[in-house]
């Protein structure tokens, strides 16, 4: 393939990218032998970006490591996604492409809402009635039901919505603009054109709460953000907000439809979930590990600098494999077996540096409560389909089935307090 | 062993509290790290360990001697 850009005909590789039609839980093939013999190598990405590509756990790990030496600044997609463009000026609150103490500012605001390992216990009975009340309302239903359009984004965009506290009314406009933001058919001005309802109704959101505070994580961060050294603009709280919604519904919901998939696969793993729900916490990571991140995070390298001895130059770009370093045999010599017992490990599923997952933890509320609380309530959840007939979802970055219909022949009741 | 922490890196992850609940703890206002612990029993040193391996920002230190 010859890229787009750039001014001479070099021929380069394409990367990689992930093929679920073909491998439905695992990096394309191509990885292992680039582990081996070309761990940092020149690539060609969808967006015509041209990126040194690297697929080693330690180098993928380094690289995320050491902002200074690998910055944020072109955003963490505009390899696969045209509405990423890396080359616009920095927004004002676009933490995502952001750096060192400025973006550290923003990542602080956000923490005691989504990474306070306390609020994250606090909201854990919440999290569970909505698991429940949607499961119920699951069971109402004759099968076969796609459980990701009926289940999976159901509860995670209630899970948000409910911390944000957008009304229900209010939440098909976050969705719209999560599913523009994720595909990679769009361009930065569409993308733009998606954005703007949903930056009016969070700046709108502001102006209200700004004024009349509540309990929820908008109203929050606008009475925190008054006691700190530099309070955040308007436009900043709107960006974070945004964030938080865009993020926090799509990824997870994809995550626990292709996790679901990928148990009902394993039924041997399933099967030890079942007996055990209180696995369920070593499951949700080993599925983030197994599945997480099909295309990559990108990084613009600040400095000549050395990547696995490979020589590389300020301005290049730069894409970490973060599903071909999970599955490296250096974190884990039987990468590629899906354990839902294994010890979290160190591994990338959330990527690694300052610009880790900032939803992580909930992530992992939500992904837990599910996996226990299906496995407990419906122990004959099965396909209703053969598994050839499962789509894959395409051009976009939140990888996963476009639809999981599953049937059931019972679907037990709610425990007091909860599965 | 003993503990120290780089806070001015934090990013308030809560992947030490997660992972070693007896060692480290959350600032409210601001995510930050608060160590408990610096000089964790020995059935917690594995834990301290995994926590300086995980933390996304490479925030906690263990040295081995003292």
């Amino acid at each position: 393939m010859t890229s787009v850009m750039g001014n001479h005909a070099e021929e380069l590789p394409s990367l990689p990218l992930p093929d679920e039609q073909r491998c439905p839980f695992a990096p394309p093939p191509e990885y292992e032998r680039l582990r081996a013999d070309h761990p940092v190598i020149r690539v060609t990405c969808p967006t015509g970006v041209r990126a040194w590509l690297v697929s080693r756990y330690a180098d993928v790990r380094e690289v995320l490591g050491d902002p200074r030496r690998f910055s944020n600044r072109p955003g963490t997609a505009a390899h696969i996604l045209l509405g990423f463009s890396g080359a616009e000026p920095v927004g004002e609150g676009e933490f995502p492409r952001m750096d060192g103490g400025e973006h550290l500012r923003f990542r602080r605001h956000m923490a005691p809402e989504m990474s306070n390992m306390k609020r994250i216990g606090q909201l854990r009975p919440l999290v569970q009635a909505i698991v429940d009340q949607r499961l119920d309302a699951v069971a109402a239903v004759e099968p076969p039901v796609d459980f990701y359009a009926q289940f999976a984004r159901p509860v995670t965009t209630a899970v948000i919505a409910e911390l944000l506290g957008v009304p229900e009314g209010d939440r098909g406009l976050f969705q719209k603009a999560a599913e523009a933001l994720f595909t990679g058919a769009l361009t930065a001005a569409e993308v733009g054109e998606a954005m703007r309802p949903l930056f009016e109704y969070l700046y709108a959101t502001v102006m209200t709460r700004r004024a009349n505070p509540g309990e929820d994580v908008i109203s929050r961060m606008i009475v925190r953000s008054d006691g700190t050294e530099r309070p955040f603009t308007d436009a900043e709280l709107v960006r974070m907000s945004a964030a938080m919604l865009l993020a926090g519904y799509d990824t997870t919901a994809s995550m626990i439809s292709h996790g679901l998939l990928a148990l009902l696969e394993h039924p041997q793993e399933l099967d030890r979930l079942r007996a055990d729900p209180g696995l369920a916490a070593t499951a949700a990571e080993e599925l983030v590990r197994y599945l997480g991140v099909g295309g990559g995070l990108l990084r613009e390298v600040t400095e000549d600098t050395e990547i696995a001895g490979q020589p590389v130059k300020v301005g290049d770009y730069v894409v970490v494999a973060i599903q071909s370093a999970n599955r490296d045999s250096a974190l884990h010599p039987d990468g590629d077996h899906l354990d839902v017992s294994r010890p979290a490990g160190a591994h990338l599923g959330f990527g690694h540096g300052p610009h880790q997952c900032v939803g992580q933890q909930l992530a992992r509320l939500e992904l837990t409560t599910v996996l226990a609380t299906v496995a407990r309530r419906i122990p004959s959840l099965r396909l209703a389909v053969p598994f050839d007939d499962i789509r894959f979802k395409v051009d976009t970055a939140v990888l996963g089935p476009v639809a999981l219909p599953v049937t059931w022949d019972k679907v037990l009741p709610a425990a007091e307090g909860g599965a | 062993m003993r503990i120290d922490i780089h806070a001015e890196r934090c990013i308030g992850s809560g992947v030490c509290a997660l992972i070693a609940p007896e060692l480290f703890d959350q600032r409210d206002d601001d995510g930050v790290v608060v160590l408990l612990d610096p000089d964790p029993a020995p059935e917690q040193q594995e834990n301290a360990y995994e926590a300086a391996t995980r933390c996304p920002a490479s925030v906690i230190e263990i040295h081995e001697e003292g």
